[in-house]
């Protein structure tokens, strides 16, 4: 019954989702309470059968009923619990009704979240919820159904299993969190549609959708990271960024979403940038849908794509509509978004915000047009021209090192306009420390953008610390607290404004992870057991190589001895060369694949691939790489993380 | 037993959401709901125009606003706040 069961409860969730439109639609018009309450229920429902659905989909990957299309493509006898969990987001209709899960999850704490608040917004609210559910119940109901029975003429004893690149922990978190940040953004847009309907341009909606936005933000950076930790640990090419497609799909709506975290506390505080910040919500929305477009619709070849198919059309048809309905919108009531006050002076923290906000838009742009190209010159001049990421990273590393300076000079400047005495003694610190620094970097032998971006870092760090400072001593002053609880109660009761210079101590980190790149070393090479070779002052020796046996996969096991240039003992590598599906008598359906060791210290990591295995002659083929402070990267987002969390965490008023 | 079941589930997880979502229109009509509203989004304004003058003040104490500016903006939200309470005393 049950797989019955999940197409029906996916029916039911399309009719609740029409009707809930239609019956909120009415409440507009008439204003019975009735109705809004039912609707308010309707779209309870339509989460409900979503829920139902996701359920009895992830019963059947569990107890593995290969009557499914879905579950004999994506699971077998031999995947692991934890994979058979995952394989849920693995392919297109499972991950299209994932997309719908997190959707339900945040329409219904949208829903029961404000049942006492924003009442004339709330209506509109769910109606947009509702169709944005709607083309993914489409989607799922007609277009890819996750509950379509196997086509085989026979009983399917097993199924396909799990793609080896997927059957890693990292992959089994890193969708579900860049899901629970691109799915996020519907609420506060949502909420922004509503009050353009509504002509409710007051700070308390703000106030919520500022809180939703930095949700969503959090996941979607904590997705981006996991994704290039993945890409490092798992693809085998050493880095962890490429410029491909779908990471810049997640990248894009990253840009535009963090432009206008900014942005809106210019609305908060000053009443200013309406339009602008309409115009922002809309493309991160807009962008996160584009995005789930590239992933999903196989126009671009990627390395984390794993499905390919014709929702290409549907999506950009999708995608046309929110930017015409939203765009349109706005326009008609463009009076009621005009805003009053004007900035200024070019030296206020406003006119920095609004700076930083262009150069956010412009990253995003030349990322988007770098995406696009090889789409774009198809269909232009019939010849695919793929731009890499010497393009990529010629225009967004100046761009990069723009923005890196503009949060360190942001924070000096102060509201409405700052004045020659306070610049001068604002920046001197700062300037000051970031040209030792430079000097510094100079003196011990680093050379061009290293030196900018190290200086800059510097520079953003004195900063930082000296807005701390700052703070601390102005507590200290006024309430006669001791430092350390002026420290304490100054990040607790200003968590929003501390939490996000933290923040920013991990993105100056992370530039550190990023400028190492400049510095990475490899080297591919041979080894019998006893031999050794030398990559960046190291020696590898190849002590021993083993086989296992596994429950998925066949694994040959390199020991690699990792000695210094000393000859002192640093570390020992365990590389692996698998083969999953080992059993298949198809040779052709089993995957290779290599399993990296990596050994990470804050200075560099040492990164071992096992590419080849020679078994007749026992021949390890190993390819080395040296990458120096990657460590930092991982570490920048950790901080990013808790800063985050620190902004969001509730106050008591 | 079988059959018992799914139909046992399917009145569970079918009929009941259905009859949850039309219980409100059987109702008479709901009425006094606005004011509640009200009620509740003034409470919440009057507390952001609080922690606006507690973050202004703290922007003034570091020396991010200057004086002028502070008066003149602590002075706006005190109106605004006493206007909010005002209309909560009323109500």
């Amino acid at each position: 019954m049950t797989p019955i069961a999940g197409g029906v409860a996916l029916n039911l969730a399309f009719g609740f989702s029409i009707l809930t439109i239609i019956v909120l639609f009415l409440y507009t018009r008439y204003g019975d309470e009735r109705l809004f309450l039912t609707g308010q229920r309707l779209a309870l429902g339509v989460s409900f059968f979503v829920f139902l659905a996701t359920f009895i989909l992830s019963y059947q990957l569990l107890i593995s009923n290969f009557d499914i299309d879905y579950v004999a493509r994506y699971t077998s006898l031999e995947t692991p619990f934890i994979y058979k969990i995952s394989a849920l987001w693995a392919g297109q209709s499972g991950s299209l009704l994932f997309w719908l899960f997190i959707l339900s999850i945040y329409a219904t704490i949208t829903i029961l979240q404000n049942q006492s608040k924003h009442h004339t917004l709330m209506p509109w609210v769910i109606i947009c919820l509702a169709i944005i559910q709607l083309f993914f119940l489409v989607l799922t109901n007609f277009i890819t159904n996750p509950f379509m029975p196997t086509e085989a003429e026979f009983i399917v004893t097993n199924g396909n299993g799990l793609n080896p690149l997927l059957q890693n922990v990292t992959m089994a978190i890193h969708p579900p969190t860049l899901y629970l940040g691109y799915v996020g953004f519907s609420v506060p847009f949502a909420f922004a549609i509503s009050a353009l309907i509504n002509k409710d341009t007051s700070p308390l909606w703000i106030q919520s959708i500022r809180r939703w936005t930095l949700v969503a933000w959090l996941f979607l950076s904590s997705g981006i990271i996991l994704g290039g930790w993945w890409a490092y640990q798992e693809l085998g090419w050493g880095g962890y960024w490429a410029w491909d497609p779908v990471e810049n799909a997640s990248f894009m709506p990253w840009l535009t979403a963090t432009a206008f975290l900014h942005s809106i506390i210019i609305q908060e505080k000053k009443d200013m940038l309406r339009i602008w910040n309409m115009v922002l919500i809309i493309l991160t929305f807009t962008l996160c849908i584009f995005g789930t477009f590239l992933t999903r619709s196989g126009v671009m070849s990627s390395v984390h794509s794993f499905t390919a198919s014709s929702l290409g059309p549907i999506f950009l048809v999708f995608v046309f509509l929110i930017l015409i309905v939203s765009f349109s919108i706005m326009y008609i009531n463009r009076n009621d978004l005009k805003s009053k006050k004007r900035m200024e002076s070019f030296t206020s923290r406003e006119s920095g915000f609004l700076f930083n906000n262009l150069v956010f838009v412009v990253m995003c742009f030349s990322v988007f047009w770098g995406t696009l190209f090889p789409v774009i010159s198809e269909a232009v001049r019939g010849t695919k021209i793929t731009v890499g990421p010497p393009f990529f990273n010629q225009i967004n590393i100046p761009i990069g090192l723009i923005l890196l300076a503009l949060t360190g000079i942001g924070p000096l400047l102060a509201w409405r306009k700052t004045g020659k005495q306070s610049l001068i003694k604002n920046f001197t610190f700062p300037i000051l420390s970031g040209l030792i620094g430079a000097s510094f970097f100079i003196f011990i032998g680093l050379k061009g953008t290293v030196v900018i971006s190290f200086s800059l870092c510097v520079f953003v760090l004195a900063t930082i610390s000296k807005e701390f400072a700052r703070g601390i001593l102005a507590r200290t002053k006024k309430f006669n607290e001791t430092i350390i609880t002026a420290f304490y109660r100054m990040i607790s009761k200003n968590r929003s404004r501390y939490g996000g210079y933290i923040v920013h101590v991990g993105i100056v980190f992370m530039f550190v992870g990023f400028t190492g790149h400049a510095f990475d070393k490899e080297k591919e090479f041979s080894l019998k057991v006893g031999e050794t070779d030398h990559v960046a002052g190291y020696e590898f020796t190849l002590l021993k190589m083993s086989e296992s046996e596994r429950p998925n996969h066949y694994a040959w096991i390199s020991d690699i001895r990792v000695t210094d240039n000393k000859g002192a003992f640093v570390t020992n590598l365990y590389p692996e060369k698998r083969v999953y599906f080992h059993k298949n008598p198809d040779v052709n359906r089993r995957q290779p694949h290599s399993e990296l060791d990596i050994y990470s210290t804050l200075n560099q990591d040492i990164y071992s691939i096992f590419s080849a295995v020679d078994t007749e002659n026992s021949i390890a083929f190993i390819k080395i790489m040296v990458n120096p402070l990657v460590r930092w990267v991982w570490i920048g987002g950790y901080i990013l993380v808790i800063g985050t969390m620190i902004a969001l965490w509730p106050r008591k008023d | 037993m079988d059959f018992i079941r799914d139909y046992s589930l399917v009145l569970i997880f079918f009929i009941l959401p259905i009859i949850f979502v039309l219980q409100p229109l059987l109702l008479d009509r709901i009425k006094n709901v606005d004011s509640k509203i009200d009620l509740s989004s003034l409470k919440r304004k009057k507390r952001l125009l609080y922690r606006q003058i507690k973050e202004l003040e703290m922007e003034f104490d570091i020396g991010n606003v200057n004086k002028d500016d502070f008066e003149i903006a602590r002075k706006d939200l005190k109106i605004e706040v006493s206007e909010v309470i005002a209309t909560l005393n009323k109500k």
